[in-house]
């Protein structure tokens, strides 16, 4: 996954023994916002997820198969079941980073279709863009580096927009899902794909020794970078869980939202619709 | 319990078990991991076909399989948005050019050329949407020419694929030699033999039949044996 603020997606199986509490929570009513574990200015986890992001770009890939033993294609894959896109769909792949989703969009909606590929770090957006180039999708796909926060786009533009393991590394979480509601077209739907609570404790306890304890190890043998890592696994420890993500999701304006948990709850797809 | 508390019980049962098998299959993303094996094997026999095939009629268009057998759809889309042109298979698909509902049994007789219309009528198979499509993909799937002589030989080299080839065909001809003695074997036996054999029920009756003479010879001989006490007596 990506680096920066907000739109970029990072891969890690994570969690921590630790739990936000009230003085972290507190912080995202201020100045301050979350980054791992750490509690920041907002002015500069953009910059600070931009670094992790531009650190581990290029073995993004290798280390998303890696860390989720390639299950993450999988949790793609019912994303992409759950988007209901058709041909001539306008798409917003949202922190697209290495472009998996737009793949699969591209070649969905077609060539009367239109797939945007956003991502607010240059360097992922560049992998991806040659990733996707490589592959031969070149017809129906354009490439924007944006803020999630602040979308550059039309009000009412697109059919479906989608966000996958992006939105935990926004600085300003409901101020982005603000900004996607206005870009969707009436009608239109929200699947965010993100970490999320396991259901069991057992399931819990595990993923927690994975995440800090061999996960870090793993980005400092492949991708040279283990803090990169650790941020990733304390930042989604620090996400939302599946309720509160609802919650926030609604309070956006999104009608019908809900939630379906993926691999015990690892990860959960959330879905809402504009009307 | 009343017949039809029976049914009803069975039909909430039966509601249960498939909520359960779709739970589990949906937590396990079975659906994701059959489509995406589906999906590579289809592709890759696509970039090994020789013919040249025409997607133009399919571009784009979306055929759903709903199969008795499985607790999920398969959705078949051909992409034109890359080249070279691809399937896509997904397990969910809100808009489908046709979807046909049927099951595995029904696809092995459509491939045996059993009338289309026949299975129909006989609701075995149920067609929504433009039939054209399904026939067409039915058409791309037929026309599939793939060498696997000249992809073995890239891998292993030319006269190891010969003679493996050689010998794959000695082992498959062997094989439906096999295969067609004990057909013949088997339709002798239930034709012909299965007739004279003695069934378990028959044997029990012969033994009850021959215990039954054996109690009646018993008592004659008992009388005989009294009639000549008698008589004896008499004299």
């Amino acid at each position: 996954m990506s680096p920066t603020d907000q739109n970029s997606q990072a891969s890690d199986l994570p969690t921590s023994p630790q739990t936000p509490t009230d003085a972290d929570t507190s912080a995202d009513k201020n100045s301050t916002t979350h980054f791992g574990y750490k509690t920041i200015e907002k002015d500069d986890k953009i910059s600070m997820v931009a670094g992790v992001f531009h650190s581990v770009a290029k073995q993004y890939d290798v280390m998303n198969d890696l860390m989720s033993f390639g299950i993450h294609r999988l949790w793609k894959r019912f994303t992409i079941d759950a988007s209901g896109v058709r041909p001539g769909n306008k798409v917003l792949d949202l922190a697209g980073g290495t472009g998996d989703l737009t793949a699969k969009f591209s070649k969905l909606v077609g060539r009367e279709g239109k797939v945007v590929l956003a991502d607010i770090n240059s360097s992922m957006l560049n992998v991806g863009r040659d990733k996707l180039r490589d592959k031969g999708l070149v017809q129906n796909i354009e490439y924007v580096q944006a803020n999630a926060e602040y979308l550059p786009f039309e009000e009412n533009t697109f059919d479906i927009v989608t966000i996958a393991f992006g939105l935990r590394n926004v600085t300003d979480k409901d101020k982005a899902l603000r900004s996607i509601y206005s870009v969707l077209k009436p009608g239109g739907r929200l699947l965010v794909l993100e970490f999320s609570k396991p259901e069991h404790e057992l399931l819990n306890k595990a993923y927690d020794f994975y995440s800090f304890n061999i996960l870090p190890k793993m980005g400092e043998l492949v991708a040279k970078d283990g803090e990169s890592y650790q941020y990733l696994a304390e930042s989604i420890r620090m996400h939302p869980d599946q309720e509160t993500l609802k919650g926030m999701m609604e309070n956006a304006g999104f009608e019908q939202t809900s939630f379906k948990n993926l691999t015990g709850g690892v990860v959960a797809l959330h879905k809402g619709y504009k009307f | 319990m009343k017949p039809s508390n029976n049914k009803a019980v069975t039909q909430s049962s039966n509601q249960l078990s498939t909520q359960l098998s779709t739970k589990l299959s949906d937590s396990l993303l079975l659906p994701q991991a059959a489509t995406a094996t589906l999906e590579l094997i289809i592709n890759k026999a696509l970039s090994l076909n020789n013919k040249s095939l025409s997607f133009t009629a399919v571009a784009q268009k979306t055929l759903t399989l709903e199969l008795a057998e499985l607790p999920f759809s398969l959705c078949f889309t051909v992409d034109n948005a890359s080249s070279p042109i691809g399937v896509i298979v997904r397990s969910h698909a809100e808009c489908s050019d046709c979807t046909i509902k049927t099951s595995i049994s029904t696809l092995k007789k459509l491939k045996a050329k059993q009338s289309l219309t026949q299975l129909i009528k006989q609701d075995e198979l149920d067609v929504s949407g433009d039939i054209k499509i399904a026939q067409q993909f039915a058409n791309i799937a037929q026309s599939l020419e793939i060498d696997w002589q000249t992809e073995l030989a890239k891998h292993l080299g030319d006269v190891p694929t010969h003679k493996l080839l050689q010998f794959g065909n000695k082992i498959t001809k062997s094989l439906a030699a096999t295969g067609k003695q004990l057909e013949a074997d088997i339709g002798e036996y239930l034709v012909h033999e299965k007739r004279l054999v003695v069934t378990s029920s028959q044997i029990n009756a012969f033994n009850q039949q021959t215990k039954d003479v054996a109690n009646e010879v018993d008592v004659l001989s008992v009388r005989i044996d009294k009639l000549v006490a008698d008589l004896a007596g008499k004299q």
